[in-house]
C-alpha cells in the first residue's frame, strides 16, 4: 500500500526529470519547418480551414515543410512572430507596424490588391434610424458602439481615429457603451441582432458576408465609409535567409505574388497580392501614435 | 550505576505540578510497576523517566503513537529508525528488505501477530494495535523498556504472554499498570502513586492486591 | 422601543455586507442590452439538445491537450507545492506562495505566452505555478494538523528525514491524495479555460463556436468536458498515474523553440516601465506621467469596478446558497428530488465561472449582470453542495417541524455559521475571478490587463497584475481577520 504510493511518487519525479531533460533538446530541432500565422480577424473556427490551404500551397511552391499555427488574438500573432516561433505572418496594418518595430530586419512582402486602399464601414441597426451619409453622422452620439478586436486596424484604429476627428472626444465620452467584439464577423452579428446599435467593420468582410447572404439588409446598414488607408500585409522575419537558405524571403514573396487560385485568394478575401514595403504603412504608424496605441 | 535517579523532582504541565517531591532510583535489571488510580501521575512519571534515559529507552506510550496508514511491519521497523541510515530507511519504506522482514517477523510471532505483517495498522483491532506498539518497543535495541498501560486492550491470557515476553526481552522494565494482580505477578518492585507523590515503594514478592487498597481509597 | 437583545456579531457582519452590496448594486450597470435575449436563449437550448460532435476541427486533440495540461500542470504544482509546504515555516516562502496564488491562471498564461510563446511550458506553468502556491498552503496545514503522537514514539536520534518519512508523511498522504484529486478537477477546468487566451484546449474551440452562435458545437464541447470531469474517478487510478503523465508529456508539441534570449528580453526590457527605457527626454517627469495614467485611468477605476462586482457577487452567492443547499439536503427533500438537485449542482459547479459568464454575456450583452449571475451561480452551487452534505450529519429530533418551518427554525440556524465561514473563504476566489472576467469586456481590472496585452505593453500589464495581486492579498487578510473575530471555522475544506 504505502509501498505503491511511494513508488508512484518516484514515478512522477522520474517523468518530471525526463521532461526537464527534454526541454533544451527541443530547442535544437533539425530541419525546422517554415511556420506562419495570421491574425484572427474573422470567425476563428474557420481559420484552420482557410490557412491550411495556404500552408499546402506554400509547401508545394517553396519545397519546404510549411505549417500554419492558429492564434487567438492579434497580440499573440505579433508575439509568435517576435519570438521567432513563426517566420511569416498575415498581419493587419497596426499589428504589422507593431511586429516590425519589435523585430529589426523584418519587412512587409506583399499586400492584397485591396489593401492599398482599405476602408472601414460604420454600420448601424435599423432601429437607430441612421442611414448612409457623407460624413460620420453626429446622431451616433449616445448610442451603443462596438469596435472589433482591440488590436485591429480596420476595426479599432481607423474608426477610433475618425470618431475622435469628428467629435473631438474619446469614444467612451461619446457613446453610452463601448465594446470590443473580438473580430469582424462578431461585430456584424452583434449589430445585426441589435446587441450594439452601431459598429465598425472591415469592408472586405462586410462585402463577402453580404455576397454569402449572411447579412439582412433590412436589419443592418452601412452609415459611413472611411477614407482609404493601407491595411493587411504579409510580413517576414529578417533572419529567414540564414535559416532557410539565401534568397528565401525573395522566394516567399514570389510565391505570394503568384498566388492565382481563386479558392485560395477568396479565403483572405483578396483578388490578388501585390508587392508591399515597410514605408507603405507609415500613415498607420503615425495614426497609432497619435491615438497613444503605440509608444 | 542507576538508570534513573530522581531526587526531590517536581514535574507538570504549564505551571501546574502533577508530581511533587519525587525521589526514585531504578537500577539496571529491575522490573518496576508503577501503580495508582488514574490521575495519580503515572503517565507523567513515565514520561519523565523516558526523557531522562537519554541513551535510548524503548517506549510504549498510552496513546500508542502508531502511524495509522503504515503497515505493521513499518510501525515495528520504526523502533530501529535511529540505527539505520536515511537511505536504508527510505528503501525499507518503499520496499521492505528480506533481512528486516525476517527480524520484524520474529518479533511479531512472539506477539502472535505474524499474520498481520503487511496489514495497515488503521485496519487492526485495538488489541492488535496495542501489540504492534509493544512490537515496536521490543524491536527497539534499547535495554530499558518504559511502557504505559501496554496490555490494557488485550485479554488476561494475552496480557500475561505479552508481559512475559517483555520481561524476557528487556533487562530493565518500567510499567504503568492499573491491574494490581498483573502488576504484582510480573514486577519485582512496586511504586505506588497518590496525588502526585510516591506513597509506596516495596518489593512485589509476597504482596496481595488488597495490600494496595489504600492507593485507591477516597482521600480522608 | 428597545430591541429584546443586541444583534449578534455574525448578524451585524451579515447586515454590513448586505448593505455594502446593495450600495454597490445601486451604482452597478445591470442592463440587459441585447434586443432579443430570449430568442438567443431558445437557439442556445436548441443547440444543447442537438450536440454535433463532428463540427469542430481537431476536437480529439483539443480534448487530449486539455487533459495533458491539467495533468502535467497539477503534477508540477503538487511536486513544487509539496516542497514549499515543507519550507512553510519561512516567512519568505509563505509570502511568495500568497503572491503567486493571488494571480489567476489566465493572467499567468498571458504572461507565459510572452515568455514561452505557444510552447507547452506556457500551459503547464500557468496551471502549475498558482497551484503550487495553493497546494503549499493546504499541505502545510495538513502536516500541521497531523497526529503528533507517532513523533513522540520515534526513537531518539532517528534523523529528521527518516522521522518525517515514517511518522509524519504517511498519515498526511491520504489527505494529499484526496486534495490532489480535487485539484485535478480544478486543473481540468483551468486547462479548458486557458483555451480562451489561445492555448489549444477545449476553451479555444468553445470560444470560437460560442461567438459564432454555433450552439450544437458548443453543446458537444461542453458534454465532452462534463464527461471528462465526471469520469475522473474511473480513469484516475494510482497505478495509471505514471502512464497518464508520460502520455501527456508525449502528446504535447515540444517542437516549438523556447529561447533564453526571449526570456531575458521579457524580464530586462519588456516589463520595465516604458519611460525608463525610452530614449532621451526627461525620464523622471515621463515616469510620473506614466504612473499617473496607470493609477488614475486604469488601476483605480479597474479596482473600484472589481470590488463593486465582487461585493455584489459575494452576497448574491450567499443568497443563492440558501436556495441551493436544500436541493441536496436529506433533511428537506426526498431521495428522487435530491437526485435531480445533485445533477443540477454538479453541472453548475463543474462549469467554470468564466465559461458561465461568457455564455450569459452572449445572451444578455455586456454589463455586470452576467458576471454577477455567473459568479453567484457557480460559487453558490459549490457552497450549497458542501452545506447540503453538512446537513447529512445533523440529527433532528423525531418530532421536529416540517416543511418551511423546518427550513427556517431547524436547519438554517444550524448551517448559518459554516455557510458564512465558506463564504468568507470564497471571497478571495470570487475577487480573483471577478478581475479575470474583465477579459470578457466588463471594466474590471482584467479589462485593462487584457488591453495592455493587446497593445503589447507588458510593462502596463504587469503593473496592473501586481495591483490585482495586492488587492487579492488584502481581501484575503480582511477575510481572515473577520473569520478570526467571528470565530468562523470549518472543517469543510474546499477552496
Amino acid at each position: 500500500m504505502m509501498t505503491m504510493r511511494i513508488r508512484s511518487v518516484a514515478a512522477i519525479y522520474a517523468v518530471l526529470g525526463a521532461l526537464s531533460g527534454l526541454l533544451p533538446g527541443a530547442g535544437a530541432a533539425q530541419a525546422e519547418p517554415f511556420v506562419f500565422t495570421a491574425i484572427p480577424d474573422e470567425d476563428a473556427s474557420q481559420l484552420r480551414t482557410r490557412f491550411d490551404k495556404v500552408a499546402r500551397y506554400l509547401a508545394r511552391t517553396l519545397g519546404v515543410e510549411t505549417r500554419y499555427i492558429p492564434v487567438k488574438s492579434y497580440a499573440a500573432a505579433v508575439t509568435a512572430f517576435r519570438n521567432g516561433q513563426v517566420q511569416l505572418a498575415w498581419f493587419g496594418g497596426l499589428s504589422g507596424v507593431r511586429a516590425r518595430a519589435m523585430v529589426p530586419g523584418s519587412r512587409a512582402l506583399a499586400q492584397g490588391a485591396e489593401d492599398r486602399a482599405f476602408v472601414t464601414y460604420f454600420i448601424a441597426h435599423e432601429s437607430t434610424g441612421l442611414s448612409e451619409s457623407k460624413s460620420l453622422p453626429k446622431e451616433m452620439a449616445g448610442k451603443t458602439f462596438t469596435f472589433g478586436s482591440k488590436g485591429s486596424t480596420s476595426g479599432r484604429l481607423m474608426p477610433e481615429f475618425h470618431i475622435r476627428e469628428a467629435f473631438g472626444k474619446a469614444p467612451e465620452e461619446i457613446f453610452s457603451r463601448v465594446g470590443f467584439s473580438g473580430d469582424h464577423s462578431r461585430t456584424l452579428a452583434l449589430v445585426q441582432t441589435g446587441a450594439y446599435q452601431v459598429g465598425a467593420v472591415n469592408f472586405a468582410v462586410w462585402e463577402r458576408e453580404l455576397k454569402d447572404g449572411k447579412i439582412d439588409p433590412k436589419r443592418v446598414r452601412v452609415i459611413w465609409r472611411t477614407p482609404p488607408y493601407p491595411d493587411y500585409q504579409w510580413t517576414i522575419r529578417g533572419d529567414v535567409d540564414e535559416r532557410y537558405g539565401n534568397g528565401f524571403a525573395q522566394r516567399v514573396k514570389a510565391a505570394l505574388l503568384s498566388m492565382k487560385d481563386p479558392d485560395l485568394l477568396d479565403s483572405f478575401p483578396r483578388s490578388a497580392f501585390i508587392p508591399a514595403e515597410n514605408s507603405d504603412y507609415e500613415p498607420i504608424r503615425k495614426t497609432a501614435r497619435s491615438l497613444g496605441l503605440i509608444d | 550505576m542507576a538508570l534513573i535517579d530522581f531526587r526531590d523532582e517536581t514535574a507538570g504541565y504549564g505551571g501546574t505540578a502533577i508530581l511533587e517531591g519525587i525521589t526514585l532510583r531504578i537500577e539496571p535489571g529491575e522490573k518496576v510497576a508503577v501503580v495508582g488510580e488514574s490521575g495519580a501521575g503515572k503517565s507523567t512519571l513515565l514520561r519523565l523517566a523516558y526523557e531522562r534515559c537519554r541513551n535510548g529507552a524503548a517506549l510504549v506510550p498510552q496513546e500508542l503513537g502508531l502511524v495509522q496508514s503504515l503497515t505493521v511491519f513499518h510501525n515495528v521497523y520504526m523502533g530501529r529508525l535511529h540505527r539505520h541510515s536515511t537511505w536504508r530507511n527510505l528503501r525499507n519504506l518503499v520496499r521492505p528488505a528480506p533481512a528486516e522482514v525476517r527480524e520484524v517477523g520474529a518479533v511479531l510471532s512472539q506477539l502472535r501477530l505474524e499474520d498481520k505483517l503487511f496489514a495497515a495498522v488503521g485496519e487492526l483491532s485495538g488489541g492488535q494495535q496495542q501489540r504492534t506498539a509493544v512490537g515496536r518497543a521490543l524491536y527497539h535495541p534499547g535495554e530499558i523498556l518504559i511502557a504505559d498501560e501496554p496490555v490494557s486492550a488485550v485479554d488476561e491470557h494475552q496480557a500475561r504472554e505479552i508481559l512475559e515476553t517483555m520481561n524476557g526481552e528487556k533487562r530493565t522494565v518500567v510499567l504503568a499498570m492499573h491491574d494490581r494482580a498483573l502488576a504484582i505477578a510480573f514486577a519485582d518492585r512496586l511504586v505506588g502513586l497518590r496525588n502526585g507523590r510516591i506513597v509506596l515503594d516495596e518489593p512485589a514478592a509476597g504482596m496481595k492486591p488488597d495490600d494496595l487498597d489504600h492507593l485507591y481509597r477516597p482521600a480522608g | 422601543m428597545a430591541s429584546l437583545r443586541e444583534a449578534s456579531p455574525l448578524a451585524r457582519t451579515t447586515l454590513a455586507f448586505v448593505a455594502v452590496a446593495l450600495v454597490c448594486a445601486l451604482f452597478a450597470d445591470l442592463a440587459v442590452t441585447t434586443v432579443n435575449p430570449y430568442q438567443e436563449l431558445v437557439r442556445l437550448l436548441a443547440g444543447v439538445v442537438t450536440p454535433d460532435f463532428y463540427a469542430t476541427d481537431n476536437l480529439g486533440s483539443a480534448l487530449a491537450y486539455t487533459l495533458a495540461f491539467a495533468l502535467l500542470g497539477v503534477a508540477f504544482g503538487n511536486v513544487l507545492g509539496f516542497g514549499l509546504a515543507l519550507l512553510f515555516f519561512s516567512r519568505i516562502v509563505r509570502t511568495g506562495c500568497a503572491f503567486v496564488r493571488a494571480i489567476h491562471e489566465l493572467f499567468w498564461a498571458l504572461i507565459f505566452l510572452q515568455i514561452f510563446g505557444l510552447s507547452p511550458l506556457t500551459g503547464i506553468l500557468a496551471i502549475g505555478i498558482p497551484y503550487a502556491g495553493i497546494i503549499a498552503k493546504v499541505y502545510a496545514e495538513i502536516l500541521e494538523e497531523a497526529d503528533p503522537a507517532p513523533l513522540r514514539a520515534v526513537p531518539l536520534g532517528s534523523g529528521l528525514i527518516s522521522t518525517f518519512l515514517f511518522a509524519r508523511l504517511p498519515d498526511a498522504w491520504a489527505h494529499f491524495r484526496t486534495y490532489s484529486m480535487y485539484r485535478l478537477e480544478c486543473g481540468l477546468r483551468s486547462s479548458a479555460v486557458l483555451g480562451f487566451v489561445g492555448l489549444p484546449t477545449l476553451g479555444f474551440h468553445l470560444e470560437s463556436s460560442f461567438s459564432q452562435g454555433r450552439y450544437s458545437e458548443v453543446s458537444a464541447l461542453l458534454i465532452l468536458f462534463y464527461v471528462v470531469i465526471a469520469s475522473m474517478r474511473l480513469w484516475m487510478r494510482k497505478p495509471l498515474l505514471p502512464v497518464w503523465l508520460v502520455a501527456a508529456a508525449a502528446i504535447l508539441p515540444w517542437g516549438l523553440t523556447v529561447s533564453a534570449a526571449n526570456m531575458l528580453r521579457f524580464f530586462t526590457h519588456d516589463i520595465v516601465p516604458y519611460p525608463l527605457r525610452a530614449p532621451g527626454g526627461d525620464t523622471l517627469a515621463a515616469l510620473g506621467d506614466w504612473l499617473h495614467l496607470m493609477l488614475f485611468e486604469q488601476a483605480l477605476p479597474g479596482a473600484a469596478a472589481t470590488i463593486q462586482l465582487t461585493m455584489v457577487a459575494l452576497v448574491a452567492t450567499g443568497v443563492l446558497t440558501m436556495f441551493f443547499f436544500p436541493l441536496v439536503s436529506p433533511l428537506l427533500l426526498g431521495r428522487w428530488a435530491r437526485g435531480a438537485g445533485h445533477v443540477f449542482l454538479v453541472v453548475v459547479r463543474s462549469t467554470p465561472e468564466y465559461i458561465l459568464a461568457f455564455v450569459l454575456l452572449q445572451l444578455w450583452g455586456p454589463s455586470m449582470l452576467p458576471a454577477i449571475v455567473a459568479l453567484s451561480l457557480h460559487n453558490g452551487a459549490i457552497i450549497g453542495h458542501l452545506i447540503g452534505r453538512f446537513t447529512e450529519t445533523v440529527k433532528l429530533r423525531p418530532d421536529a417541524s416540517r416543511g418551511i418551518d423546518r427550513y427556517v427554525y431547524e436547519v438554517s440556524p444550524r448551517i448559518y455559521r459554516p455557510m458564512m465561514a465558506l463564504l468568507f473563504y470564497r471571497w478571495e476566489v470570487i475577487l480573483r475571478e471577478t478581475a479575470i472576467l474583465g477579459i470578457l469586456g466588463i471594466a474590471t481590472l482584467g479589462f485593462y490587463v487584457d488591453s495592455a496585452f493587446a497593445d503589447l505593453r507588458f510593462d502596463r500589464a504587469l503593473f496592473l497584475i501586481l495591483i490585482t495581486a495586492m488587492l487579492n492579498i488584502c481581501v484575503d487578510a480582511i477575510s481572515r481577520a473577520i473569520r478570526a473575530r467571528l470565530r468562523l471555522q470549518t472543517t469543510l475544506k474546499h477552496r
